[in-house]
């Protein structure tokens, strides 16, 4: 039995592996599934807005490792999309099984843009293409077939935060 | 009556994450690859390989197996493509014998880099890029085969690319057709050079600099120039002319170029061991 604290370093450790040695086989439209920021995504929905930064930032960083991109790209990209999902998943009651597909599909698209973006502001301009949109489709529509096994293994790695704000007594 | 504030705590962390990133990108982006995060790099990639072996040897079949199903038709009409291509090429093959002896003579006395006698490394494909903006492989030779940044990268058929990253028992080559990519070419018929870029994915290459007055024939070969210090030796197969248009006003034709390696299928590689004026 995986000891609790080491569940998340270990899933994370076999996602990685899975993201730079098997999904890259899978191309549709010249893209492939994002498998370390669907990861960070359903760690947003699950855990909140700061886990899930946090989670994003590691996801980007081992991402980056393997990439031409410089390091810390996609750390900034998918905190930013973690952040942003966990924000949104405070406002939701329940979580539907429509959901994470849905948020994967939506928050995968906007990842990818993000990352062009910043690219192109620290001097990764190449990542701009007329295929930009094909590709944050084709990403999104892949992540989102992936999200309802993903989620599960986040909910297993990734403690939940601690529930309600601290109440402040009025004056 | 208690009110709940919300935290600000999430927001620090963001913010403080945020920074972090910012910063590792600044250094890295200075450090063009090499310093601390690039031998992190390289010792991530090193670390993980065996994991990715074993990965790759348990899929492998089963990709080729999917790869088979949906290719069907693909490898059908390539199979009938090649058997009649050999045909007509065994009728010139004697006359390419010839041409050859002649060839060799003359490199022989202008004393020009002969593909064949540049040492190299075999290796072999372990990996595609892990990101739909990159086109790049990773081969399963590093430093401590003798290999280092910038050597170009062949196949049987001709020009791959370069080594942009490299690690100990790792290396990265970005493609020809990389949107990062550039080489400088030569028509073989008329020996008119120009600038052969990649447009990523399966988009052909795109040449640049040649004069709208040179004739362009379809199919013609391109080659490296290896001229102004390029790290690719000169004469080594680049791709096929697939259109040339000349543009009323234009400077330059617009010329594209199918690569003559099958980039999507390559297995293995010659790492050429070769320096501009070496």
């Amino acid at each position: 039995m995986i000891a609790r604290r080491l569940r998340l370093p270990v899933v994370l450790l076999l996602a990685l592996v899975v993201h730079t040695a098997v999904l890259p086989r899978v191309r549709v439209a010249g893209a492939s599934p994002d498998l370390m920021l669907l990861f960070s995504i359903c760690a947003g929905l699950v855990a909140g807005a700061e886990r899930g930064a946090l989670v994003g930032f590691f996801c980007g960083i081992a991402a980056d490792l393997f990439l031409q991109t410089p390091i810390g790209l996609s750390a900034l990209t998918y905190s930013l999309i973690a952040f942003s999902v966990g924000l949104v998943q405070g406002t939701i009651l329940r979580l539907a099984f429509w959901i994470a597909p849905l948020t994967a599909l939506g928050a995968s698209a906007a990842g990818v843009i993000v990352f062009v973006l910043a690219g192109a502001v620290v001097g990764q301009a190449q990542l701009i293409s007329s295929k930009l949109l094909v590709i944050a489709a084709s990403v999104s529509v892949l992540n989102a077939l992936m999200s309802p096994v993903v989620v599960r293994v986040v909910r297993w790695s990734v403690p939940a935060p601690d529930v309600g704000a601290k109440p402040v007594m009025a004056g | 009556m208690a009110v709940h504030r919300r935290s600000t705590r999430p927001r620090f962390t963001l913010l403080l994450l945020v920074l972090t990133s910012i910063t590792l990108l600044t250094l890295d982006y200075r450090a063009d690859g090499t310093g601390v995060l690039g031998a992190i790099r390289g010792g991530a990639r090193d670390v993980l390989a065996p994991l990715q072996d074993g990965a790759d040897a348990v899929v492998e079949p089963l990709s080729n197996v999917v790869q088979g199903i949906v290719h069907r038709g693909d490898l059908e009409r390539e199979n009938a493509r090649l058997r009649a291509q050999l045909e007509a090429e065994r009728g010139s093959a004697n006359r390419a014998a010839d041409a050859e002896r002649e060839r060799r003579a003359l490199l022989d006395i202008m004393d020009l880099p002969f593909l064949g006698d540049i040492p190299s490394v075999a290796a072999r494909v372990t990996s595609t890029a892990s990101s739909s903006f990159e086109m790049s492989v990773v081969i399963d030779r590093g430093t401590a085969h003798g290999l280092t940044r910038g050597l170009a990268v062949v196949s049987a058929s001709g020009l791959v690319g370069r080594v942009a990253q490299v690690s100990r028992q790792r290396a990265v080559v970005v493609l020809l057709t990389d949107l990062r990519s550039s080489v400088g070419i030569r028509l073989t018929s008329s020996g008119e050079v120009g600038v052969a870029r990649g447009r990523g994915g399966e988009e052909p290459l795109r040449v640049e600099l040649i004069d709208p007055s040179v004739r362009v024939a379809k199919r013609e070969v391109v080659v490296t120039s290896g001229l102004q210090q390029s790290i690719y030796p000169p004469g080594i197969p680049v791709g096929r002319v697939r259109s040339a248009r000349v543009r009323h006003g234009r400077l330059e034709q617009d010329v594209t170029v199918d690569p003559v390696v099958d980039l999507r299928r390559l297995a293995f590689v010659r790492v050429l061991q070769w320096a501009p004026g070496g």
